[in-house]
């Protein structure tokens, strides 16, 4: 099942690049547009641009945190455990974790699909919605996909 | 069953599924989403899961975090920590104790752009420790040291834990920096005085180290002044209203990155690094406010909070002994699952507390930031200490021995702080209306 892990692992990163390019894009577009609004000539828009990038930056960027287990956890009371039951609770904290994105990722969709039916769209520069939420909803997909390989990972004992 | 009991049900679920080494961002949206559904219904508690994280994730006000953290990263990667500490060497490296004493400076500096915790104890542990060993330092002076200076970034600002503090509790993100200034520099006050009379007690822990010439100081001044001027751009301009505090994320961050690259400090490669890296702890943070934003939700219809509010207000206990019980409450929870995960859970249900007892809330932030401060630095989940003992590949004991005399700077502060809130609200009361 290593094509899984690989799989997972390389689509992570791709997001994670796109993640990259949007906090890059925040930072350039926020300084010039502090830079012109001393010279009176702002960026329109500069303030829901950011907001939009913001949700790409932390949206495409949990599955590759999750795949080098960057989040907050406490493992010091599983590790007391053996071996067999660690990877019995690994296993189901990881079928947590999916049905937990199965549900967001879902739901993201049918939101953005709610957004796009009711044409939902940005103040200034009438941006629409739904595009954000379908793609944070396919980041929670490929999440799903992650925790799949950890499983694999658990079982093949490269979790911890 | 009652909301509350179900309220109260789903907070002992969370607390037993973080002990099973679930991600707690996932637990606390798992429990709230489950609880929420249970109450009003399955569809409300879908709709409350994807909601709330669109909400978090599209937040302008939250583009802030990866920000301040990409800041810091290009800073730590640039190798800024180096020179700041070489710079406070060359002025006090030759009297006892100095080098220690100019890795606080060298860190209290640092902090200034850098909020990382155990990214300044990583640093200062690769770069002032083995400079100490060349000096004959005790080991329990010089790893307790580099563990505990790491956590001055916890109070000076842009600090990750203010920041999201601030979002919390929605206060102002530029009145919690300045109200963190004062605390900050004082604890790093104090530690120079521990160092100093621990030395003189044991002057074989800190011998002198090389007398540096006027030259050589002057040299290494630069570094200290462009840092200085960095930090005083995105405080100034967030005091003066001239930026929101992404704006000054993204200039504080802009204004390091320019100044590493003219310096050819860092290269595109080591720009990505800082990125990657930055977004792993940007992730982590917003995941678990997310996650806190669900179960917060989840908490409200229960009414929990509001009740955990009267309860505390009725109990026959001064408002001082019951704010020094909330504060033990985050020290021990911090202590057993993770100081900022635990300021997340808990603050939503302490907040109202302080605010009905009449504490200010600017205050309430410093008091937990230093109980977040001492919690990264004592058992069992003592983050800088593990850092500092995989690089300098020193026993837990001796590091911890060094680590104790430092806590008492931390309890000393919040002491004063208790008796002084002043030394919290002046700054921002004088400067920010």
């Amino acid at each position: 099942m290593q094509w899984l892990v690989n799989k997972a692992q390389g689509l992570s990163k791709a997001l994670n690049v796109l993640a990259g390019i949007a906090i890059t894009f925040i930072m350039f577009l926020t300084v010039l547009d502090v830079i012109l609004r001393s010279f009176r000539r702002p960026i329109t828009g500069t303030y829901e641009l950011a907001a939009f990038s913001g949700a790409i930056v932390i949206g495409f960027a949990v599955p590759l945190t999750t795949f080098l287990k960057g989040h907050v956890l406490v493992d010091f009371f599983v590790m007391r455990f053996p071996l067999a039951i660690r990877k019995t609770i690994n296993v189901l904290t990881r079928l947590l974790g999916i049905g937990l994105f199965s549900l967001l990722g879902w739901n993201l969709i049918l939101l953005g699909m709610d957004l796009y039916r009711t044409g939902e769209v940005s103040l200034t520069l009438q941006l629409p919605f739904y595009p954000v939420a379908f793609g944070v909803g396919f980041s929670c997909f490929v999440q799903c996909l992650v925790l799949i390989a950890q499983i694999f990972q658990v079982m093949g004992d490269s979790y911890e | 069953m009652s909301e509350v009991t179900i309220g109260i049900m789903g907070l002992a679920t969370v607390l037993v599924l973080f002990m099973t080494g679930i991600e707690l961002a996932f637990a606390m949206a798992l429990v709230g989403f489950i609880g929420f559904s249970y109450i009003v219904s399955f569809k409300a508690g879908l709709n409350l899961l994807a909601k709330d994280f669109f909400d978090v994730f599209s937040s302008y006000g939250f583009t802030v975090i990866p920000l301040f953290v990409l800041m810091g990263q290009i800073a730590f990667n640039a190798g800024i920590a180096k020179r700041l500490y070489e710079a406070a060497y060359r002025f006090i490296g030759h009297i006892p104790g100095g080098l220690a004493m100019a890795t606080v400076a060298g860190a209290t500096v640092f902090k200034a752009i850098c909020g990382s915790s155990p990214a300044t104890a990583a640093t200062f542990a690769s770069v002032a420790v083995p400079e100490m060993d060349r000096y004959g330092y005790a080991k329990k002076l010089s790893t307790g040291i580099v563990a505990t200076v790491g956590t001055l970034g916890i109070l000076i600002p842009p600090s990750v834990t203010l920041i999201v503090f601030g979002i919390i509790t929605e206060q102002s993100i530029g009145k919690l920096f300045l109200a963190g200034i004062v605390p900050g520099l004082m604890i790093a006050f104090f530690f120079i005085c521990i160092i100093y009379a621990w030395c003189r007690l044991n002057p074989e822990l800190g011998p002198k180290g090389e007398r540096s010439t006027w030259k050589q100081r002057l040299v290494s001044l630069p570094e200290v002044l462009w840092v200085v001027a960095v930090f005083l751009l995105v405080i100034g301009g967030l005091m003066y209203g001239f930026f929101t505090p992404t704006e000054a994320g993204s200039v504080g961050t802009f204004a390091v990155l320019l100044l590493s690259v003219v310096k050819r400090d860092i290269d595109l490669k080591g720009y990505i690094k800082s990125v990657v890296e930055s977004l792993r702890t940007a992730c982590m943070v917003l995941m678990l406010i997310a996650g806190s934003q669900v179960l917060g939700h989840f908490l409200a219809r229960t009414k929990i909070p509001m009740l955990a509010a009267d309860w505390i207000m009725g109990l026959p206990l001064s408002p001082d002994v019951i704010m020094i019980i909330i504060s033990i409450v985050y020290l021990v929870g911090g202590s057993f699952i993770d100081d900022l995960a635990f300021m997340v859970l808990a603050t939503p249900i302490f907040y109202p507390v302080i605010i009905k007892l009449g504490y200010d809330p600017l205050w309430f932030g410093m008091i937990i930031a230093i109980t977040v401060m001492v919690g990264v630095v004592i058992p069992p989940v003592a983050i800088n200490v593990f850092v500092v003992k995989a690089i300098t590949k020193q026993p837990l004991s001796v590091i911890y021995s060094g680590v104790y005399p430092f806590l008492l700077s931390l309890v000393f502060c919040a002491l004063l702080l208790f008796l002084f809130p002043q030394i919290a609200t002046f700054l921002p009361g004088m400067l920010m209306k």
